[in-house]
């Protein structure tokens, strides 16, 4: 009883942590280089749809997984040149992002309403390990390969930004931009280069759900998961690993709310992590013990010889 | 001068011909691509524009419905002569917005407030859930059949106790597990809810929500389901069982006819209230238009038997196509709330040989017994 709840909470948890974590990684990785980017919700919808769109067309889901990086990438390159070059308010460049996303994606998205995907991304069953007692089969049956990619690329990302010199100048960036600029770093690019990374792992995040977790087309699909996604980036403190824990977390509780219903109200369960997330940041801004680690520059666009 | 004077006539000419056109508006809540009740609108609007050529019609969507009023607004301003409101939430916004336009003839979708230029309509589903329920009973190994309802409001309780009554009318010991998920549209929270279900043991799915989320994912798990509202067959043709379809246009060109012809007017609907169901063709039983039952369960369908208090030893299948039939017909010798029914409590809600008046159906709050899971507003 107790194993077959475990279980079926781990595979549900990290089936709709996925998304979360993709966009997340994303979002972490942009918001390292000093770049918010609350866009995320629009870049994910528009991986959708091109997403689908590509599927559809071709039948090969994963080159909609190409396509839907490809739309996630323009459309942060979008908020790059507002935020990065123009100077431009990155809240209201990002903001606007998302309603042009629901919007255009609504728009462009009308011819592939209510069609089914004749090949979605196939779920992968792996054997061996998916007889692991307690583990595997929440782990390794059923699961979608984006699932272990998101996995994948915590791991990475984690390597990248604390043992390469890559990931030194990519956090430089973010805390003090002029100090990386005067070593000898381009600082834009770096910023690009990052805010165009969080564009595609959003689009990939949005091809999850069209041609994975559904797999059809629906306006406003993602229902607010990009901004589930920024609230993971803080409640991990900008730390990929602890994003993990973080999107599984998010996961889990969805779940549970509906295996708790008949005994627990599920607005509760939902506001969980929500009620987690302003939690830690209040006992980060209390106590010195948790470090919130924010980038320093976080927000603050840069402009090369101005003195702050 | 000539040339002029031959546009200006045009002009003229079309503004005459558009002054014979009556100009009907729809508001809808959803967009129109959500797959469910929103699309099945404007289907039905669609239908009613196609069928009368001295129509014009407009719609906006995804209307939130604390703003119905000022896109109400917007609609007269346009020249709209009747406005169809298609949900439950405009209700108050719908008829405020009547009084500010006595000549205006509104149409509120599911609602139960009217005025004088304010008529209601409804295609009810509970007959075709009833049946659905049947065969939900006949198909569950575990006698567990799990329920994704959006909000638990009387019309969704409606639906899922017609639906419970079927089931054990079949199956006496079966359960009906029932979660909420407190959306009209969400697919992520509809899929979560079945995997929920599933993990409790219920293996076969019937559900209120405007995807065909619930259908996919028990097809996922080789577990058959029931279509709502559109025909969800091609998103599992092998385990949409049935379901339920509503036509919406029928309704329309009825209403919109009798107001071309002068026999609705912005002073006589305060008594018209459409309740449409199987005989009016409102609503079908399929998992697709033309397929009442898909193929591939006829066979299960049929073999198995129960005893029927009325047809004796009696197939499923048969039971189900002979109820279609009487409740497909005007005099609806058939009912499936027609008493003896206790609630979960135990409390009788329908005397022996009494059918609850439509009134009496529009705010039932109970539940009948085999129903489990949460119930908000369940009376004591």
């Amino acid at each position: 009883m107790a194993e077959s709840w475990w279980v079926s909470t781990l595979a549900r948890g990290l089936a709709f942590s996925a998304p979360l974590l993709l966009a997340a990684l994303g979002e972490l990785v942009a918001e390292r280089s000093g770049v918010i980017n609350l866009g995320v919700e629009g870049m994910m919808i528009l991986g959708a749809l091109a997403g689908f769109a590509a599927a559809d067309a071709s039948g090969d889901p994963w080159l909609g997984v190409l396509a839907a990086a490809a739309a996630g990438t323009l459309a942060a390159l979008v908020h790059a040149f507002f935020s990065i070059t123009l100077r431009a308010n990155t809240y209201v460049s990002g903001l606007a992002l998302t309603m042009v996303g629901l919007g255009l994606s609504g728009l462009l998205g009308k011819p592939f309403a209510g069609r089914p995907l004749a090949h979605p991304l196939p779920k992968l069953d792996i054997p061996g390990l998916s007889a692991i007692p307690w583990l595997g089969p929440g782990l390794f049956r059923g699961q979608s390969a984006l699932l272990y990619l998101g996995l994948l690329a915590a791991l990475l990302l984690w390597y990248f930004l604390y043992r390469t010199r890559g990931g030194i100048t990519l956090r430089s960036v973010g805390e003090n931009p002029a100090a990386a600029d005067a070593l000898g770093v381009n600082v834009y690019r770096v910023r690009y280069l990052a805010t165009a990374f969080g564009g595609a792992m959003a689009g990939v995040a949005g091809a999850y759900l069209s041609v994975d977790y559904r797999p059809s087309w629906t306006e406003g699909m993602t229902a607010g998961m990009g901004w589930i996604a920024l609230a993971i980036v803080i409640f991990a403190a900008w730390d990929p690993l602890r994003a993990v824990l973080a999107a599984f977390l998010f996961g889990a509780f969805y779940h549970l709310a509906y295996r708790f219903q008949a005994y627990l109200a599920p607005e509760f369960l939902k506001m969980t992590p929500y009620l987690f997330t302003v939690l830690f940041l209040v006992l980060s801004a209390l106590g010195k013990s948790v470090r919130l680690g924010a980038p320093e520059a976080l927000g603050r666009p840069y402009l090369r010889g101005e003195r702050e | 001068m000539k040339r002029v004077g031959l546009a200006v006539l045009l002009v003229l000419g079309m503004l005459a011909l558009a002054e014979g056109r009556l100009k009907a508006g729809w508001i809808y809540v959803g967009p129109i691509g959500d797959y469910g009740w929103t699309h099945a609108h404007d289907v039905g609007r669609r239908a009613a524009a196609k069928a009368f050529p001295w129509l014009q019609t407009l719609y906006v969507e995804s209307v939130p419905e604390g703003q119905v009023g000022s896109y109400i607004d917007q609609m007269v301003r346009q020249g709209v002569k009747v406005i169809f409101a298609t949900s439950f939430g405009y209700m108050d916004g719908v008829l405020e917005a009547a009084k500010r336009y006595p000549n205006v003839i509104f149409a509120h979708a599911s609602g139960f407030k009217r005025a004088p230029n304010v008529a209601t309509y409804m295609a009810d589903f509970y007959q075709v859930y009833y049946l659905n329920g049947l065969m939900a009973g006949a198909l569950t190994k575990t006698g567990k059949v799990g329920y994704v309802g959006a909000f638990p409001i009387p019309e969704v309780k409606r639906h899922i106790n017609a639906f419970a009554l079927g089931v054990r009318a079949v199956n006496p010991k079966a359960k009906v597990l029932v979660r909420w998920i407190y959306e009209w549209y969400s697919p992520a929270a509809a899929k979560e809810a079945t995997e929920a279900l599933i993990a409790e043991g219920a293996d076969v799915f019937a559900f209120t929500e405007d995807s065909p989320t619930v259908v996919q994912v028990a097809a996922g798990h080789k577990l058959p389901s029931f279509a709502h509202y559109s025909p969800m067959l091609k998103f599992a043709p092998d385990y949409v069982v049935s379901g339920q379809l509503v036509d919406w246009g029928v309704i329309y060109k009825d209403f919109l006819a009798k107001v071309y012809a002068g026999l609705y007017t912005p002073k006589n609907l305060e008594d018209v209230d459409y309740w449409w169901l199987l005989p009016q063709k409102a609503v079908a039983l399929g998992a697709d238009r033309g397929v009442p039952v898909n193929p591939k369960f006829i066979p299960a369908l049929r073999a198995k038997k129960i005893h029927h208090p009325v047809f004796g030893e009696i197939s499923v299948y048969d039971l189900v196509m002979k109820l279609k039939a009487m409740m497909s017909d005007v005099e609806l010798a058939f009912d499936p709330f027609q008493g003896p029914i206790k609630d979960r409590k135990g409390n009788l809600r329908v005397p022996a040989g009494v059918r609850p008046t439509q009134a009496e159906l529009e705010s039932l709050e109970w539940a009948v017994q085999g129903v489990e899971g949460p119930w908000p507003n369940e009376p004591k």
